[in-house]
């Protein structure tokens, strides 16, 4: 579903486009003209994947091209879920244009050959793997928008701690709407990752018998879960500045996790 | 028909002058009708407000805006018992265009004292519902001051005008909603007295806080003060456990050295389990210890940092109001295109009834050959003579559009004397 693919992903880079002009200029017009195409993405974009599900007879979450494709598309939704929820349109300017470039990652991305969907979705237990790709992939989705709030977080307080204020202030939502969603994506986003970690664990232990391969994925994905069950707990301590650098350091790891571990090798291939 | 403009503000005259110009609600309702003759000026409205008097009017027919000025002059001088020479030279006018785009100016707040202030949109919108309930609001002012309402909400929504604050309370009030979001459900607690602190606490009580505690060394201030606010009095022993409940201080304590300490601030933190504080400080010498501003979840702001705000605020405005300026000028455009739209729409209606006219009329000249219809014959002679007026008239408005852009007025006589239309 190329051309289709193609479309959604200009209607991206249009609503990215916008979204940061309306945020630069707070015009109306143009934060239209941003809802409207990323809602025409959103659509192409669901539509794609479900047909590819059809065609290609797999679950659309296989291989490096097909997860960052949903990875975006998960991304698309976690921005909806704040926008609904806190009307902060101002995460856009963050989250829309690694939407654009996941997607346009995506469809550049040649797929290795050696990799079917038969040698993964074989077993007992077939139907565990896509949720639990599924179930890490809206995680890492949450953990984007705590990364973008703590972001804003961050910017905030230092022009309030030093009482200078840039022009793009009065266009961020306050302090505690930030640390809200922050906190409230990544209790989110924890649980997910638990889902995710346990539904990997039994869907392994299905097909292999094996809980734990050791591999640097694995263990990354531990420690990510760690550093946000310490980030949740010490809530009450942490809260404002130190949650946010957490929120920027769990982020970090989850990028390694998702990226970097692919560079060691290791049972986890992609994704 | 022109768009006439003639009056005064507080940049081109004093207040003594402005006071005697002004109008009260009566005289302006009277004013109207006197004004509005019919002959000279067929539509008006008055905006009256300490900063300015406006008469804003549309002309009778041919009569152009220098003649509409005069009459509107000769009228303030009239209503007014006061000589022309009296307030002449103060007069500014400004026709069709210009008129235009200063209603637009003023409804957005571009010309007021303090640009982007919220009331003057409030004060034009009275004018006109006050021109519309004499009667003297005709079809271009309903146009121009639905327009005009118009400008002034876009230019609210698009530019900073009017988002930052320009005066030491509000900011304050302004940087709390930047840390707690909403003020509603916060907790202000007032140290000591004194006019700026109680003013900054009158705006957050009036922007939603939920409980004001007063607190001062001299516990019948306190009490007097806490009673002004609908608040509660503490003790001035009690201030570790106030500062751990307010969520917003204000200090302004006559107080020779620090009131509020790093101890004391952070124990207050500890007990509010890091929920964050906004301390102002508006006392000279200062009563909150600047190494307090330095804890996580504390903001502190003295006076001078208010200051320094205000200003960065000001300018801010400054720079927003010229981006609000070309967005008035786009709409003058567009205001001045849809009046023209306006202008020929009575032709257009005149043109299309003359000839559904005569095609009725034909029609009920032959109906006796045709013989009795049915209902159905009836509705297909009907959408038969309609689409036919139609196909005619169309070419015709599209030509007519056209050439009145280009020729005005007198473009529109000719089409009329053509079909022999009266208006």
């Amino acid at each position: 579903m190329r051309p289709l693919l193609i479309a959604a992903l200009a209607a991206y880079v249009v609503a990215a486009i916008h979204i940061i002009l309306a945020f630069i200029n707070k015009r109306r017009a143009v934060e239209r003209v941003a809802f409207v195409s990323l809602a025409a993405g959103f659509a192409a974009h669901t539509t794609t994947l479900v047909l590819d599900w059809a065609q290609a007879g797999h679950y659309p979450l296989f291989g490096l091209r097909e997860t960052l494709s949903f990875l975006a598309w998960t991304l698309v939704i976690a921005y909806g879920w704040a926008l609904v929820r806190y009307h902060t349109k101002s995460l856009g300017t963050l989250t829309l244009p690694l939407v654009v470039g996941l997607l346009m990652w995506s469809a550049l991305a040649r797929e290795s050959e050696t990799l079917t969907a038969g040698t993964v979705t074989g077993g007992v237990a077939a139907w565990l793997f896509p949720v639990h790709t599924t179930l890490l992939l809206f995680a890492y989705a949450a953990f984007f928008v705590v990364f973008a709030a703590s972001v804003m977080y961050l910017w905030q307080e230092r022009e309030l701690k030093l009482k200078t204020f840039s022009a793009f202030f009065h266009r961020l939502p306050s302090l505690s709407t930030v640390d809200d969603i922050g906190s409230t994506a990544a209790g989110i986003g924890f649980t997910l990752l638990s889902l995710g970690i346990i539904t990997g664990v039994i869907w392994s232990s299905t097909r292999s018998g094996r809980l734990w391969h050791n591999d640097p994925k694995e263990v990354f994905a531990v420690l990510t879960w760690l550093l946000y069950l310490t980030m949740i707990h010490y809530r009450a301590q942490w809260r404002g500045r130190k949650a946010a650098w957490a929120g920027v350091a769990g982020f970090a790891l989850v990028v390694f996790t998702f990226l970097g571990t692919r560079l060691m090798g290791g049972y986890h291939v992609f994704g | 028909m022109s768009i006439v403009l003639v009056g005064l503000n507080h940049k081109t005259a004093p207040v003594e002058v402005r006071e005697r110009l002004a109008f009260t609600d009566e005289a302006c309702a009277e004013g109207l009708v006197s004004l509005v003759d019919g002959e000279v000026i067929s539509e008006g409205l008055i905006v009256s407000t300490c900063n300015r008097v406006e008469v804003l009017a549309a002309t009778a027919g041919a009569t152009g805006g220098a003649e509409g000025a005069m009459r509107i002059s000769q009228f303030l001088s009239a209503s007014r018992c006061l000589p022309q020479n009296f307030f002449g030279e103060h007069l500014y006018t400004h026709a069709d265009d210009a008129a235009v785009r200063h209603v637009f100016r003023v409804a957005s707040s571009l010309d007021s004292m303090v640009v982007g202030e919220p009331q003057v949109l409030g004060q034009v919108r009275r004018a006109y519902t006050m021109a519309v309930s004499v009667g003297t609001a005709g079809r271009v002012l309903h146009r121009l001051m639905h327009h005009a309402l118009h400008v002034a909400k876009r230019v609210r929504a698009e530019t900073g005008i009017a988002a930052s604050a320009v005066s030491i309370s509000f900011t304050a009030v302004e940087l709390g909603r930047k840390i707690f979001g909403s003020l509603k459900g916060c907790t202000v607690l007032l140290l000591g007295a004194g006019e700026m602190a109680e003013l900054a606490a009158q705006h957050l009580a009036g922007a939603g806080a939920a409980r004001v505690i007063v607190t001062n060394r001299t516990a019948e201030t306190a009490r007097m003060l806490a009673a002004t606010f609908g608040g509660e009095a503490a003790d001035f022993s009690t201030l570790p456990e106030q500062l751990a409940q307010a969520d917003i201080v204000i200090c302004s304590t006559g107080a020779a050295d620090y009131v509020v300490t790093p101890q004391m601030a952070q124990a207050a933190l500890e007990a509010r389990r890091n929920r964050p504080a906004f301390f102002i400080d508006i006392s000279v010498p200062r009563n909150v210890d600047p190494a307090v501003g330095a804890l996580d979840n504390l903001f502190v702001f003295d006076v001078d940092d208010l200051e320094a705000v205000v200003a960065s605020n000001i300018r801010e405005r400054e720079r927003e109001a010229e981006r609000a300026e070309l967005i008035v000028e786009s709409e003058v455009m567009q205001f001045q295109q849809s009046l023209r739209s306006l202008d020929i729409g009575p032709t257009v209606g005149a043109l299309r009834q003359k000839l559904l006219d005569i095609a009725h009329a034909e029609l009920e000249r032959q109906r006796a050959r045709l013989g009795p219809l049915t209902p159905e014959q009836e509705r297909a002679v009907e959408a038969l003579l309609i689409s036919t007026v139609n196909k005619i008239s169309h070419p015709l408005i599209t030509r007519m559009r056209r050439s009145h852009e280009t020729g005005g007025e007198e473009n529109m006589q000719a089409w009329r004397d053509i079909f022999g239309l009266e208006e």
